[in-house]
């Protein structure tokens, strides 16, 4: 049951990044990622009756806040730079 | 505990300074001097009071596996009296350098140095391992280059510095591949052990031979003796502790010190008497026609380590000891004799330009004059009665040959010393000088007292030291004793004779006859010119065609491949880049979804 909640999390998640164009609901879209692999962990941990999935959450959660400060911060600098948070302007990754 | 404070109290003085130096920039005129002397004074009270005792010292130290090397300091007959000179030596010219150097800007950083300096020879004598001998030997070597280079502003002097380090550096190798050797063959490089260890003849000679090559550079004898007139560029104070009454006769220690090694390299002893003489005599020729004070100096060590190497060729290493203490004093005294001309007539050093400054500077005359008299070997000045028992141990043990050199370089010592004498001092020229203060005249009238009555520790030393049967004085000795001294007597009249002011044309009329000579005598027999053309320039060609070829063709032309290689890949990879974002993540997703079924299902 808490499996495919947690799997449709995932899948919202992952359309969210692949189908919006903008970029702080892209980075939104990602945390709903972590978070539903973090309710994978918990929910198998807590099925097999193992505590590594717990302590799985607890380093997912660490990685997210970095990733969510790098992010935030790239997000800035984009839109310093393009006055747009828009994926669209940024297409120099060609040049 | 003890004998570590002696060692150690140098060190502490060092740090203090150094760290005086980094962070309180104002100098305080002579207090670092202060520091630095107090506690090389009180070094040199212990050693006093431990001296020609057996005193060890031993802390943990390296241990890895089956080897360990213990932290030793040894005090005994022999250290002690190295000790007790470079402490009471270093303790007096320590006092001269605290006036001497009160003017200068980075006086803390000059004492730490210094004291780092005694501190590290202190560790040299004391080590009782070849290892921690090493470790004082390479740790002189470093305060050597530090002072040469004192004042690093002028490159001259910095070059200075320079070429006594590489040189010293390559006599290391020897003392390096030496210890390597000692320890293959014996398993220990302590050196009680090494001297009571039964080694193979092959091994001892050598290990021998290694560590005398070692011996040469420290010691400033041919090949290696290039570096010591250059390191004259340091302040006056360094050049007569350092290049002149301690370290330079560290090579003379380490061989008496494995003597009974030495003594069982028997085919080195002819080696290393005649690197001995050949060194004593060529560089008394070369110290003949230098102008420049401290030049004449320098070369006059040379040719006296040479003596004591040869001493330690013919076996007489009592005579050797005992020539470094006699010379410890009156090299430093006539150094820092020449430090209070050259402070007085405002920093020149050539001797030309001074004369009759036996008016001007009368203090600085006397111990002059005794310390002339010293190195002359005039009886009953020190350096007679040390020189003359290398003279007597050479001939005694028949190498009548070099036996003649040295007496040829006695005279030639004695010939150029007065030249000195006669320029600088005598004369009825008058130049204006000042004479220096009491702080400095202090030391040299302890050291001229020191060399005129030095030759009274001869007898101790060799009845402390012992090492071999005493030779019972005879009639020959009496004899020798006679002819050294006419020789000595004869090189002064001779000088005496030449360098009246009325003897100008003869003077003239030689200088052009053999104008040739002395040119190449003035250019040190062209060796630094020679060794430049021989071996640097080849050289400098070899790194030359290396840099060239292989660096920047063979390793550079590689690396540069790969980075141009790298873009243009990036360059055609180029092509299939969409460059926008949500296509890059569709395609990422793709493929994560991709190695997913390749993971589930890929295996079935």
């Amino acid at each position: 049951m808490v499996e495919s909640f947690a799997a449709a999390l995932f899948l919202i998640g992952l359309l969210g990044i692949v189908l919006r164009r903008t970029i702080l609901v892209m980075l939104m879209s990602l945390e709903l990622m972590l978070n539903a692999v973090n309710l994978t962990f918990v929910a198998f941990g807590q099925q097999q009756g193992l505590l590594t999935g717990q302590v799985y959450v607890f380093f997912t959660m660490t990685i997210a806040a970095a990733e969510a400060a790098i992010g935030l911060a790239l997000v800035i600098a984009l839109f310093r730079t393009f006055r747009s948070v828009d994926t669209h302007a940024v297409h120099g990754m060609r040049e | 505990m003890q004998l570590a404070f002696l060692c150690f109290l140098p060190f502490l003085a060092s740090i203090f300074n150094g760290f005086w130096y980094l962070f309180a920039k104002k100098p305080w005129k002579m207090a670092a001097g202060v520091v630095s002397t107090l506690a090389l004074f009180t070094s040199f009270c212990l050693a006093s009071a431990l001296a020609f005792h057996d005193v060890t010292f031993s802390l943990p130290w390296i241990a890895t596996g089956s080897f360990e090397l213990p932290f030793v300091l040894r005090l005994d007959h022999l250290s002690s009296i190295f000790v007790l000179v470079i402490t009471g030596v270093g303790t007096l010219i320590h006092i001269y350098a605290t006036v001497y150097m009160a003017h200068d800007s980075g006086i803390q950083k000059f004492f730490a140095y210094l004291s780092l300096f005694c501190g590290s020879m202190l560790v040299l004598v004391l080590g009782g391992s070849l290892p921690i001998l090493f470790c004082g030997w390479e740790g002189v070597g470093l305060c050597s280059y530090l002072l040469i280079s004192f004042w690093f502003d002028d490159s001259e002097k910095a070059k200075a510095g320079a070429k006594a380090f590489i040189v010293n550096r390559i006599g290391d190798v020897g003392f390096l591949l030496g210890m390597f050797v000692l320890f293959q063959a014996c398993g220990s490089l302590d050196i009680e052990t090494l001297t009571h260890a039964q080694l193979s003849p092959t091994t001892v000679l050598i290990a021998c031979s290694l560590l005398f090559f070692a011996c040469t550079g420290k010691s400033a004898q041919i090949p290696l003796y290039i570096w010591l007139p250059d390191a004259m560029a340091g302040p006056t104070p360094v050049s007569a502790l350092i290049h002149a009454a301690t370290m330079v006769t560290s090579g003379v220690y380490l061989v008496t010190r494995l003597h009974v090694l030495f003594d069982a390299a028997e085919s080195l002893h002819i080696v290393m008497a005649t690197v001995g003489g050949v060194t004593a005599f060529v560089a008394a020729t070369i110290a003949l026609v230098q102008d420049d004070i401290k030049k004449v100096l320098a070369y006059s060590t040379v040719s006296q380590l040479g003596y004591l190497f040869l001493a330690c060729g013919v076996g007489a290493y009592e005579a050797a000891v005992f020539h470094v203490v006699t010379h410890a004093f009156f090299k430093a005294l006539l150094f820092l004799a020449a430090g209070s001309v050259i402070h007085g007539m405002d920093g020149e050093q050539n001797m030309w330009k001074m004369g009759g400054l036996k008016k001007a500077m009368p203090v600085t005359f006397a111990t002059f004059t005794l310390g002339w008299l010293a190195i002359c070997g005039i009886p009953p000045f020190s350096g007679f009665f040390s020189k003359d028992e290398i003279l007597f141990h050479t001939f005694t043990s028949g190498h009548t040959g070099l036996w003649a050199l040295g007496l040829v370089t006695a005279c030639m010592t004695a010939f150029y010393m007065t030249r000195l004498y006669i320029v600088t001092f005598l004369g009825t020229k008058h130049t204006h000088a000042h004479e220096s203060s009491w702080g400095m005249l202090a030391p040299l009238c302890v050291l001229a007292c020191l060399s005129a009555l030095g030759g009274i520790f001869g007898h101790m030393i060799s009845h402390t030291l012992a090492f071999h049967a005493e030779a019972e004085s005879s009639q020959l000795e009496w004899i020798l004793m006679l002819v050294s001294a006419c020789i000595a007597g004869l090189g002064i009249a001779l000088a005496f004779f030449m360098y009246d002011e009325s003897r100008q044309p003869i003077r003239a009329r030689i200088q052009k006859q053999y104008g040739w000579l002395s040119t190449a005598l003035a250019h040190a027999w062209y060796v630094d010119e020679a060794i430049d053309l021989v071996l640097l320039k080849p050289l400098r060609q070899i790194y030359g065609f290396v840099w060239r070829t292989i660096d920047v063709l063979c390793i550079d032309g590689f690396i540069m491949l790969l980075a141009s290689g790298g873009r243009a890949s990036g360059d055609v990879l180029r092509l299939i880049q969409p460059g926008f974002l949500h296509i890059s993540i569709a395609c990422m997703v793709m493929g994560a979804f991709f190695i997913m079924g390749y993971m589930v299902y890929g295996q079935l």
